[in-house]
């Protein structure tokens, strides 16, 4: 396979698990409000489904950006954080990024966990 | 022949005398503007917190009626979020550091820059003339609906509020553009984006949440503008609105804005950790990140403040999962701080002490905090005081504490004399007294019952004695804001010369004098490390036959261009002014003059762009 | 002593980075429009309410069209701006204000044909149709002002600040199209 770009890699390992992180949350949340208000529970929403798909698309999507920032980590690992562009600030991003996608990954499994066991219409 | 720093001189420095103030565009002048009008605010709403810990320093008060209390708690929370924490820590601190830290000679709109101060004036100017008109915004900070109709709300209160805060979201949507093009353009060479203090990932973090937290709130007020004044329906249920629709856009708003408030000071404690501590912050890397993060994922949790509104519980277990997860960036900053503070030599001079102090409020109020994220919890402690304690353990703990202990760090930079040392240290010792008698009780007074906004109550539910504490526990906290500004203000004239670095800082703003020329650097320092001040000198460029200073690519920091600067104008407070009369107009619904004074508004911006700053 | 003039400039100007963040302001302010309509309409079945017609499809999709077509002058404009060519960049901007103009002068009546159908002080239906569409003629109307000052600034010759101008309003317009397309399709929405 032909290597990616590692400006690309340093971009998606940064961004793409905090996007689907927000897309679990925004998705979600509306998709729950609907199908709980009187004009739109007849457009056949089902919560759990969309919940799932939501969280294994996202934790897959995840777990690739993760993937991305630590093989840049690895590229760079004789650098240091404040080494001269753009190989220092790769190194910068991915060292942030490998535990931000930790944190955002955690995030929507817990987020399916509390979605899923409280998948209901009753006031909080 | 002359010398470079006097041809910079006769380039860059501004006219002398009140014209030159009125006219300036220099940020740091402009930072210190903004300095001194957001104590006056700071007063104003400390003299207010003090009105309201008398009135309810015991059962049945009678110092003020409840309509004055309901303005006087109102205008507490406004000046204080709006009015001063905001523009001191992004307007003073922000403005007036941020070209120094990146080595640049000015920011990158500096006639924006002026604007936003003068908007600023005026939109403070515009509450508070509401409030010494008695028709102050009263409804709470968040002005809730249908508390904010007219049917509830029939005078020209909640109309100040709106008008005000859409006034105030201008000069500071202004502000935060500014900083982020500063940012991303302004830097010396050689400062790539792993190369920025920590200060300024701070101040980004703040400026791009601002840029997409405060629309929410101006289409917020803007609907209820439009449904007070023009009878249009979003928030009435009647007319098919929904009231709920006014808190899911205030919080879209209000909860990034706490971050906002925070950020700064967590970039201020991470300026002053590693020159106290003398070594450089432990994992770099995550404490930057960590400050972006908190912003992002504080985009996440609005609804926390919405769990008891009876949505369903399906659609509010999203933002519960989120608000636990937002604590984690903050947890891994403070652990950095500590262990770079233990790794090092620590000097314990009163900065270090505010950032001491801040830590400590911050882990108590974070730790309320997350209790809120549980559902149940929240439901049984909304809106009684634990809830007060929290926040205010926040705002005053780990937002003012960080603020207080900048102003000693950097006014030697800024003034060219040092503080008094010892009096700075009682002046720590007594605000954090003050501040923990004050507050911590408010936890206990909130477990007990004690509900929010309340402008008196009886006797009997056990909180009498509680209440008294805070009420002695205020005015001590008073007393101790009271000692830190008469040492600022005798050391100003009595203290001993600082030199340009008496802290040993590693940031650029410390490489150059105390106080820094009119054009900051006379040469535009190479740099590669976030702390120049401390590596050896590298060579750089000199751009002294021109108002000029340089601009880098984004993401590297290669020298790119020379960018030609603006002198001082007066079209900044021309516009201020116009807009100001435009909010008045709106306010007093003659919407044609507002309309007029829109079209003079747009004309002062065409007078403004037909002098281009090449042109000399 | 280092000097590297603007046209080697390899970053966007700084000009360009402010209107960049100035639209994602203003788009975050049609987002928010965009999630209140939404909002209300989840809270009532019949939406639009009764007594109010459906919106109607045809004419406003052409106007969009029209309004999106026009977006390609703007984007020439920024082009021959660059190449220094005056003349081609004033034709291209006045062509697009022409047709922009014309878009905004059919929107205005369309607007006050709806006001004498439904009124914003009836419903909630109405109060958020017409803020939001009401919020994008204004963006619409601040874009022609933009050109017709670059047009006139123009006579006076082309300097690199009236470049960056141009090359700002020319972004300007693309999110502005960008966001028509967004706004059309939620306000034709109860009709699609």
């Amino acid at each position: 396979m032909r290597r990616l770009h590692p400006e690309l890699l340093q971009w998606y390992g940064l961004f793409g698990a905090a996007l689907a992180w927000a897309a679990q949350l925004v998705v979600g949340f509306g998709v729950a409000y609907a199908d709980c208000t009187a004009a739109s529970r007849h457009w056949g929403l089902d919560v759990v489904t969309w919940v799932i798909v939501l969280t294994v698309v996202g934790v897959a999507f995840g777990v690739l950006a993760e993937a991305a920032a630590l093989s840049i980590l690895f590229e760079t690992r004789q650098l240091g954080y404040a080494d001269a562009p753009p190989q220092g600030r790769r190194h910068f991003f991915a060292y942030g990024a490998a535990l931000g996608n930790v944190l955002f990954l955690t995030g929507m499994l817990i987020t399916a966990v509390g979605a899923l066991s409280n998948a209901t219409c009753r006031p909080a | 022949m002359r010398s470079r720093p006097e041809r910079l001189e006769l380039i860059w420095a501004e006219r002398p005398g009140l014209l030159g103030w009125l006219t300036t565009v220099d940020h740091k002048r402009i930072g210190l503007l903004y300095f001194f009008t957001t104590l006056v605010f700071f007063a104003a709403g400390g003299i207010e917190a003090l009105l309201i810990r008398t009135q309810l320093a015991g059962p049945n008060g009678k110092v003020l009626s409840p309509e004055a209390f309901d303005q006087v708690m109102t205008m507490h929370g406004v000046t204080m979020i709006f009015l001063f924490v905001i523009p001191m820590t992004t307007g003073a601190f922000g403005n007036y550091l941020l070209p120094l830290m990146l080595g640049a000679r000015d920011m990158a709109f500096p006639r924006l820059n002026a604007l936003s101060y003068w908007l600023f004036l005026g939109s403070g100017v515009f509450l508070y003339a509401g409030l010494l008109m008695g028709k102050g915004p009263n409804c709470g900070w968040f002005c809730y609906t249908p508390l904010n109709t007219k049917e509830y709300d029939p005078g020209l209160n909640a109309d100040f509020y709106a008008l005000g805060l859409i006034f105030n979201g201008l000069s500071t949507t202004a502000g935060a553009l500014n900083f982020i093009v500063t940012i991303f353009k302004l830097r010396a060479p050689g400062m790539s984006f792993n190369r920025m203090p920590l200060f300024v990932f701070a101040m980004l973090a703040v400026s791009l949440s601002l840029v997409f937290a405060l629309p929410p709130l101006t289409i917020d007020l803007a609907f209820l503008e439009l449904q007070r004044q023009a009878g249009f329906h979003f928030f009435d249920v009647a007319g098919g609105g929904d009231p709920l629709l006014w808190q899911h856009l205030f919080w879209l708003f209000g909860h990034p804005e706490v971050y906002i408030i925070i950020l700064p000071a967590m970039g201020i404690a991470t300026s002053i950790i590693p020159t106290f501590a003398k070594r450089k912050m432990i994992a770099f890397p995550l404490v930057a990140l960590a400050e972006l993060l908190v912003a992002f994922i504080g985009f996440g949790v609005w609804a926390h403040h919405m769990f008891t509104t009876g949505l369903p519980v399906g659609a509010l277990i999203f933002f519960a999962a989120a608000s636990m997860m937002v604590v984690i960036p903050s947890t891994i900053q403070i652990y950095a701080w500590l262990f770079t503070v233990n790794l090092g030599r620590p000097e314990f001079r009163a900065p270090l002490l505010f950032i001491g102090g801040f830590i400590a409020l911050f882990v108590i109020g974070g730790l309320s905090g997350i209790m809120f994220a549980a559902i149940p919890f929240d439901q049984a402690t909304t809106d009684t005081y634990f809830v007060v304690a929290h926040f205010h353990f926040i705002i005053f703990g780990a937002a003012v504490f960080p603020i207080l202990g900048g102003m000693y760090y950097w006014f030697p930079k800024v003034t060219g004399r040092m503080y008094h040392e010892r009096w700075a240290q009682v002046s720590f010792w007594v605000t954090f007294v003050g501040t923990m008698l004050t507050f911590f009780p408010m936890h206990i007074v909130g477990l007990l019952g004690m509900t929010r906004r309340v402008y008196t109550y009886h006797s009997g539910f056990g909180w009498d004695a509680y209440n008294f504490v805070e009420t002695v526990g205020a005015f001590i906290l008073a007393a101790g804001l009271l000692i830190i500004f008469a040492n600022l203000l005798w050391s100003r004239f009595r203290g001993a010369p600082s030199g340009p670095d008496p802290f040993y800082g590693g940031t650029l703003e410390w490489a150059t004098s105390s106080p820094p020329p009119s054009y900051n650097f006379a040469v535009i320092p190479t740099v590669s490390s976030p702390y120049p001040n401390w590596d050896r000198a590298e060579a750089g460029v000199a751009l002294d036959h021109g108002h000029e200073t340089a601009a880098t690519t984004v993401r590297d920091g290669r020298l790119d261009e020379v960018l030609k600067m603006p002198a001082e104008s007066g079209w900044p407070i021309v516009l201020a002014f116009a807009v100001t009369i435009l909010f008045i107009m709106l306010l007093t619904a003659h919407v044609v003059v507002a309309g007029i004074f829109a079209g003079i508004a747009g004309l002062v911006l065409v007078a403004w762009h037909v002098h281009e700053p090449a042109e000399g | 002593m280092t000097s590297v003039p603007y046209t080697e400039r390899s970053a966007k100007p700084n000009g360009w980075w402010g209107m960049a963040v100035f639209v994602a302001t203003e788009a975050t302010l049609f987002g928010t429009l965009i999630g209140s309509y939404y909002d209300l309409r989840f809270r009532t079945p019949h939406w639009p309410p009764p007594g109010v017609p459906d919106p109607k499809v045809a004419v406003p999709l052409v106007l969009l069209a029209v309004l999106v077509a026009a977006s390609v002058p703007v984007q020439l404009a920024s082009v021959f701006a660059r190449a220094g060519r005056v003349g081609a960049t004033q034709l291209a901007l006045l062509t697009a204000l022409v047709l922009q103009s014309g878009y905004l002068a059919m929107q205005i009546h369309l607007f006050v044909d709806d006001l004498n159908r439904f009124s914003p002080q009836d419903t909630a239906y109405g109060s958020i149709y017409f803020t939001l569409v009401g919020v994008h003629h204004a963006h619409v109307l601040v874009g022609l002002l933009l050109e017709g000052w670059l047009v006139l600034r123009l006579f006076r010759g082309i300097t690199e600040y009236r470049t960056v101008g141009v090359r700002a309003t020319a972004f300007y317009w693309l999110a502005v199209n960008v966001l028509a397309i967004a706004v059309t399709i939620v306000q034709l929405s109860p009709s699609l």
